[in-house]
């Protein structure tokens, strides 16, 4: 590791959400990729399970049995997240285990996630990836509270592309949601929801409308805080057949009607050997180095290192998310 | 950001209030792809009655811009309420024929038929036709006109660049004579929706002149 990511990883770090519809549409097959490629290039890169109840991450990357997990931090069998953390077998690649049990963690008390979320915030390492999920459910959403920034991968059926829409609009609410408790903003939004009660819910754009014509410059200041989200979106098993310029279109429709930017970083191609890999329970992009999806995958790196961001200036302002 | 409904048909499509029929066209067709009924990138995003309302702002828009009177007529409503400033208006291709079709027929055509029809109603365009022979320069003229980029035309011919442009800067020097020229000008003429061999032939006839 160089002394630049060496001193890099004593900020805060990238954190980057992946979220994505039910039905295997390929987080864990993105986080563990992703994050071998980030290691590889020298950043100290740390995979999160955020697979609250059904953690699988471990299994991909062939540690059957992991000796800690978030269970251990959540049941307080440990004092500190960091005490959690797994070596893995490549340089610069770490790992914290889902929960074991679902009844640990599935409907955790308000405090413990908070707790949790902030321990995630403070840890030292260049990239954290937290592996969601599926669905739009409470402890889903608030993992896009942590940073400014978030990937969404969905694959080109009509069923994913329904799930990617409903948990884009999901958090986007949630991420407007975070930004209005801001203590400045606090008055403003109350007026806002006063002249407009169902904005906030079912059209964002409108809200933002309404923000500006009742004080123009807060409103704007609000805008641009939205504005400066980073969130990204990847087509996942892409085939040859399937249109390459789906994910580009959803995210015109996207920034068209929720008013959200949202920018494509890329087709990830299907591979029959995926499958063999995870059954082999050794990660794809070490073993076909040089395949069409591996090159996709470089192409999904790029998009997420080529930007910048950090932990949301919206929650170390506030104290509530 | 405005809402669908208080977008002009110029910012609904996403074009320059100058754009060319051909323009008009692509644009159209791409918005169309993102909203229609069966689009795989917008499933399950809008409504049935919103998807409806938006393909109907859609269809009014093409069918408006593509017909001549109606557009400068939509134009003259802009200028007035003061969304579109008079000068853009003072361009060369105003003076253009063309009959919409519906716009369901539309799009189901190709670009190729649609250029078809911008040439058979075009006056500046079939004035050029007429004549005798035909030069490198009014080819070009007749191109700016669909609004057609030379790369394109080089993309769907398969044909260089630097001949394309010899061919429209009647640089025959540079050009391979005899069969070559024949056939890149036989593309050149069917990638504009024109008659090939009358493109070739009258284009070759004012050459040996
Ligand atoms: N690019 C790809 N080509 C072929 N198969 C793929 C690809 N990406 C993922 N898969 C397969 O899809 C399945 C689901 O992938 P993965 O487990 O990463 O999805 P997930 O989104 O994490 O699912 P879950 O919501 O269940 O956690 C796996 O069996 C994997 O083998
Ligand atoms: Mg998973």
């Amino acid at each position: 590791m160089n002394s630049i990511n060496q001193s890099r990883s004593e900020c805060t770090p990238f954190i980057w959400p992946i979220g994505g519809g039910k039905g295997g549409t390929g987080k864990s097959f993105l986080t563990i990729n992703i994050g071998i490629l980030l290691a590889r290039q020298g950043y100290k890169t740390l995979l999160i399970d955020a697979d609250l109840g059904t953690p699988n991450l471990h299994t991909i990357i062939g540690l059957p049995n992991p000796k800690t997990s978030l269970s251990d931090f959540v049941n307080k069998t440990v004092s500190t997240l960091e005490e959690t953390v797994l070596e893995m077998p490549v340089h610069n690649l770490f790992l914290i285990s889902g929960a074991r049990n679902k009844l640990d963690i599935a409907n955790f008390a308000h405090e413990q996630k908070m707790k949790m979320l902030r321990a995630i915030s403070r840890l030292h390492y260049d990239y954290i990836l937290l592996d969601l999920g599926a669905g739009t459910a409470f402890n889903t959403i608030d993992f896009f509270t942590l940073s400014d920034s978030g990937i969404f991968v969905c694959i080109p059926e009509p069923t994913s592309i329904e799930n990617i829409y409903r948990l884009i609009r999901s958090v986007y609410i949630r991420k407007i949601r975070q930004v209005l408790q801001i203590n400045c903003f606090r008055n403003l939004a109350g007026q806002a929801e006063a002249q407009n009660r169902d904005a906030v819910i079912q059209h964002p754009e409108y809200l933002l409308t309404t923000l500006k014509q009742i004080d123009p410059e807060q409103g704007g200041n609000i805008e641009k805080i939205l504005q400066a989200f980073q969130f990204k979106l990847v087509v996942n098993q892409v085939r040859k057949r399937d249109n390459p310029r789906t994910g580009t279109l959803i995210c015109k429709i996207i920034e068209k009607h929720l008013g959200m930017r949202i920018q494509f970083i890329g087709n990830v191609g299907f591979d029959d050997r995926v499958h063999e890999t995870v059954c082999m329970k050794s990660p794809y992009i070490l073993k076909y180095a040089h395949s069409q999806t591996a090159l996709d995958l470089h192409g999904v790196l790029q998009g997420i290192t080529g930007g910048t961001n950090r932990q949301t200036a919206a929650l170390a302002a506030s104290t509530s998310i | 950001m405005k809402t669908l409904e208080k977008l002009n048909y110029y910012e609904l499509l996403e074009i320059a209030p100058h754009a060319s029929p051909l323009e008009v066209h692509q644009a159209y067709k791409e918005m169309y792809d993102l909203y229609h009924d069966d689009s795989l990138a917008s499933y399950s995003f809008f409504p049935p009655e919103e998807r409806r309302e938006i393909l109907a702002m859609l269809d009014e828009a093409y069918s408006t811009l593509m017909n001549v009177k109606t557009r400068a007529g939509y134009d003259r409503s802009l200028v007035e309420n003061g969304t579109l400033k008079t000068d853009v208006k003072d361009r060369p291709d105003m003076n253009r024929t063309v009959d919409a079709k519906s716009p369901a027929d539309q799009s189901a055509l190709s670009i190729r038929d649609n250029v078809k029809s911008v040439v058979s109603s075009h006056p500046g365009i079939q004035e050029i036709l007429a004549r005798e022979t035909i030069s490198g320069a009014e080819l070009k003229s007749i191109r700016d006109e669909l609004g057609i980029p030379l790369e394109e035309v080089a993309k769907t011919t398969k044909v260089r660049m630097l001949y394309l442009e010899a061919i429209e800067n009647d640089e025959f020097e540079k050009i391979p004579a005899g069969i070559f020229l024949k056939g890149f000008l036989k593309a050149y003429g069917q990638c504009m929706g024109l008659d090939a061999d009358t493109v070739a032939s009258r284009y070759l006839k004012r050459m040996k002149d």
